[in-house]
Parts: structure tokens; sequence; C-alpha cells
């Protein structure tokens, strides 16, 4: 019983993670509507930004934690600014934003190998003693606690400010139709770039929340990209609450099988998911 | 001289990549961004045949090319019923994945350490084993390709190919059942990805997951855009540029992992900048859309 506890609790924490993962990207695909790969980098930049300002010139965690969702967040935004925007001025299709995103993708993790190498890095100080908490028979430490609830928070702001703010009837407005919404006075590529921000900072804090429980590595964007982008497509892609939903649900199902076959085999059952709701459900379960 | 060999033995073994990407994008119009999961199967399908069953080389290449059709086939009837992003995304997906199981498989691939001590190829005692001779093969094997991927793009079915690539619910209008054609074109694109696979596997006479990830997708990828979509010349153009121009990299004293790094950043650039400003490259006869 208690390794079924067990196994549900890290479904917990990893749906969490993903959470925040498919929260960024859901936001970003909303209005930009291309699927943005370069994302996978962001996440990676926000780990690195925390490394940097944390373990190598000593600042305090909140306040490193702090630059590196800033940092992940601006290089979004510049990154939309100055690429992004110049394509659709030109008219550019979903299919060249994807591929000009590989591009993105391939850059941003190739210079974070230059500045940090490519090994494997922790993000905490203090491995061993980390405090743990008991719950029902099963596991989990400090940090993951603190991935769950930072989860839970970013959820529920990104709700409000959408469904509540003025600004998030913009947004809601430009991810309908950027056109009308311009009509009416929007100005989307206004939108658009702070979507950009607000979206690559959650990724950002994804990367962090990973780089504190396990590690950081210039790759680690790209499998986390593919969960993310898998939770936010078995929800319903575009749909907040459906990428919440999906990346529960993803976690849950990628454990319970590495539970019954192997560790290893987890990015595989996770794309088998994928493929099986392409097929079968590809509006996803919440489809507008 | 042995540089100038490795350089020219590397550039026919992207020319063949380039090649036959270029038939499910540049003629299919499939934004697949997994040929190195292709050439990976190809690679470790020969190695693994070679060294644990005592295949030859050529047995086990055209083995490792039938396992990378049989793949191709699974994973394409699934593809073959997307478009647009959605194909895209499931491509990358299966690389990460395929990427992913060459790591952790470490019963079958020995994960990481790679698998060491693949032996050249020899065919009625003539031995491929110097640059040279082995030049040669790629040279004859790369016509191979290049003859194959002229043949198909010329015949009914290429044209059947580029008309679904322009305008694939019009293609269904006159009969043709598009998923068929997406997924052949798919299939044979992945058999000669294995075939370059095996060439680089004996080659080098090592190999390890790293040159099977998405990164060598994405370079595949650059290769063809910068060529030029749809043109045979551009993807032996792109191959040739893309593997000499970041040798300089080498020249300009940069320490060996920095001039690696720096020759991803030239390929992602070169993805950024043809996207803003050539979307169809040097050559290219068509553009993404």
């Amino acid at each position: 019983m208690d390794i079924l506890v067990q196994i549900l609790l890290n479904a917990v924490i990893a749906g969490a993670i993903y959470t925040l993962i498919a929260l960024g990207f859901t936001l970003m695909y909303s209005t930009a509507k291309f699927f943005d790969l370069g994302y996978g980098a962001l996440i990676a930049v926000g780990g690195y930004a925390t490394y940097w300002s944390y373990k190598q010139i000593d600042l305090p965690v909140w306040l490193a934690i702090g630059i590196g969702v800033a940092t992940a967040g601006l290089l979004a935004f510049l990154v939309e600014r100055f690429i992004y925007r110049k394509l659709r001025e030109r008219k550019a299709s979903g299919t060249i934003l994807l591929i000009a995103s590989l591009g993105v993708l391939t850059i941003i993790q190739a210079v974070i190998a230059i500045i940090f190498s490519s090994q494997f890095q922790t993000l905490s100080k203090n491995i061993g003693s980390t405090r743990t908490f008991n719950i029902a028979g099963g596991v989990i430490t400090d940090v993951q606690a603190l991935i769950f609830i930072s989860g839970l928070v970013i959820m529920t702001g990104v709700g409000i400010v959408l469904s509540r703010t003025l600004f998030g009837k913009a947004v809601r407005a430009v991810a309908d139709d950027s056109t009308v919404a311009s009509i009416v006075g929007i100005n989307s590529p206004r939108i658009l770039g702070i979507v950009a921000a607000v979206g690559g900072a959650i990724g950002g804090l994804s990367g962090i929340a990973v780089g504190f429980d396990t590690g950081i590595e210039p790759l680690m964007g790209m499998s986390l990209l593919l969960k993310g982008v898998i939770a936010a497509i078995i929800g319903g892609i575009g749909s907040i609450y459906g990428a919440v939903l999906g990346a529960f649900l993803l976690a849950l199902i990628e454990n319970l099988g590495a539970w019954q076959f192997a560790g290893e085999w987890k990015d595989a059952i996770a794309f088998a998911v994928l493929i099986a709701f392409l097929l079968f459900r590809p509006k996803g379960i919440l489809s507008k | 001289m042995e540089y100038l060999l490795h350089i020219a033995i590397l550039v026919s073994i992207y020319a063949m990549l380039g090649l036959s990407l270029d038939l499910i994008v540049g003629y299919a119009g499939l934004l697949s961004i997994t040929h190195a999961a292709f050439y990976g199967i190809g690679a470790y399908g020969t190695a693994l045949l070679m060294i644990n069953q005592g295949f030859g080389f050529f047995t086990a290449m055209l083995l490792g090319m039938v396992i990378s059709g049989v793949v191709a086939l699974v994973i394409g009837a699934v593809l073959s019923r997307f478009r647009g992003d959605y194909y895209a995304l499931g491509s990358f997906g299966f690389n990460v994945i395929i990427f992913s199981i060459l790591l952790n498989w470490q019963s079958l691939t020995r994960g990481p350490l790679g698998i060491p001590g693949i032996h050249r190829p020899e065919l009625f005692g003539i031995s491929f084993s110097d640059n040279v001779m082995f030049l040669i093969l790629c040279i004859i094997l790369g016509a191979i390709v290049y003859g194959v991927c002229w043949y198909l793009t010329r015949s009914s079915f290429g044209r059947v190919l580029t008309a679904i690539r322009e305008d694939e619910n019009m293609v269904q209008v006159f009969g043709y059942a598009t998923p068929y054609f997406k997924l052949v074109v798919f299939v044979i694109a992945a058999m000669l990805a294995a075939l370059a696979g095996a060439l680089l596997a004996s080659y080098i006479t090592f190999i390890d997951p790293s040159s099977f990830s998405l990164n060598e997708s994405i370079f595949i990828l650059a290769i063809i855009i910068l060529g030029g979509l749809a043109s045979h010349e551009g993807a032996l153009a792109g191959a040739f540029f893309l593997i000499v121009l970041p040798e300089a990299l080498r020249f300009l004293g940069f320490p060996s992992d920095v001039a690696a790094q720096m020759r991803q950043v030239t390929y992602g650039a070169i993805l950024v900048l043809f996207m803003l400003y050539r979307p169809q490259g040097f050559l290219g006869k068509f553009r993404m859309n």
C-alpha cells in the first residue's frame, strides 16, 4: 500500500512541474498560435540563471530564484520582439515560426553549454540535510512541497488574471482573433510581447524547480518541453484548466507506468500517451 | 590529406541524410524533425548485428535498413494522419523518445558508454578499412541514394507527393489515399537515413547516443533549409557548406568543446536567419508555409 501512496505523491510533484511548463506553453501558444520549441531552452535558462546567482556569486536563494525567473522572461520577450514579431510582419506561417524556434532552441542551448559546460549540476547547496514530510506513509522533501505550492499559486494566479482583469480580457481577445482585437484598439504585438515574457518566466520557474529537485543540464529543456506540450495537448490545447488537468494525468500515467515496467521507459510512456490522444481524441479532454 | 578525406566522408554521409530528409520535407512538404532517430536506428542496428551476431557489414547494413523501415512504418502510420504543426510535433517527440531509448536501454545499447570496436566493411576480399577506399564506398552508395531520390521525385509517385505538398485536400478529391503516399515516402527516407547511419558507425568505429539527438535532426534540417527545399543539388550544397564552414572554427583556435557548441550556434542562426530573409534557401524550389 505504501508504495502506491509514494507513487501518487511522486505523480503529484511531477504533475506540479508539468503544470508550470504546460501553463507557460499554453499561454504563449494561445496568443502566438504556433508550437514554440524555443520554450524548451527558456526552461534551462531559468535553471542556469539561478545556478549562476545562487551558487557562483552567492546571492540569497529568493533573490536567485527571482533572477532566474526574470532572465527567462526577459529572454522570451526579446526573442518574441526581435525574431517572431519580424516573422509575423512578413506573414510567416506557423511552420516557418516553428523552424525559427528550433533555431532559437539550438542557439540558446549551445550558449548555455559554452558558458556553464555540459555537465550535470545541482542547484541545492545542502544535499542530504533536506527536511522530509511523511504523508500517509509516503515521503516528500521540503523542496517538493514548495514546488507543489508554487505550482498551485501560479495556476490560480494565471486563472484569476485571465478571467478577472482587463489585461486578461485583452489576452483572451488576442487569443481569439488578433486581427479583430487590433480593430477594437488592442495593441496585439504588445500583448504578445507581455504574454511571451510571462510564459517564459513561468517556464524559467519550472526549470528552477527541476533544478532544486534533481539538477540542471543544458539539454534539460527538450524532454521537459515535450512533457509540457503533451500535457497541454491531452488537456485540450489552448485551455488553461485543460493544461493543469493534462499535466497531472500525464504525471500519474507516467509514474504508474514506471512502477509497472521500469523507470527508463517513462519518456516512451509519455510519448505513447501523446500518440493515443492525437489519434483518438486530438482535441484533448477539455476541448473548446 | 587524411583530414580532407575525413571531411569528404562526412560530407557524403550528410548529403545522404539531406537528400533523404528532403524527400519528406521538401517534396512531401511534411516538417519531420526526427531524421536522426532513423540515422541512429541504422547505426545501432548495423553495429549490434555486426558485433553480437557476427554479420558482415553489408548484410548488417541491409538488415539495419529493414529495421529502420519497419520502425518508420509503425510510427509513420500514426504520423501520416497528421498535417502541419502536429506532424512536426509528433516527429519531434519520436526523436526525443528514440534518443531516450538509446540512452536508457543499457542491456542492449550500453547507454552513454556507446558501442566501440565496429569493423570497417569488407566485400569479396576488398577491404574498405583505409579512408580512400571508404570514401569510394561512400561515393558509390551516395550515388545510389541520389539515384533513388532522383527517380522517386521524377516518377508519378513523386508528382503525387508534390501535389500533396501544394494542396492535400485537392489530391484527396482526385481519389488518392494521401496518408499512404506520406507513409511510403517516410519509410523510404528512413531506410536511406539508416544507410547513412550504418556508414557512420563503420567509419567512426564507435557510436554513442549523443550523435542521434534532436540536435542532429535540427542539423540535418538546417542542411536542406540552407541548400533549399525540393532540390537535390540544394541538399548536396547544404551538406557541403554546413560541414566545411564550421571547420573554420577549428582554425580560429577555439577549444574543441567550445567549437562544437559554436557549430550548434551557427546551425541555429542559419535556421533563424533563413526563415527571416530567405525561407526557400539558396537553390530551393519550395518554401514551407
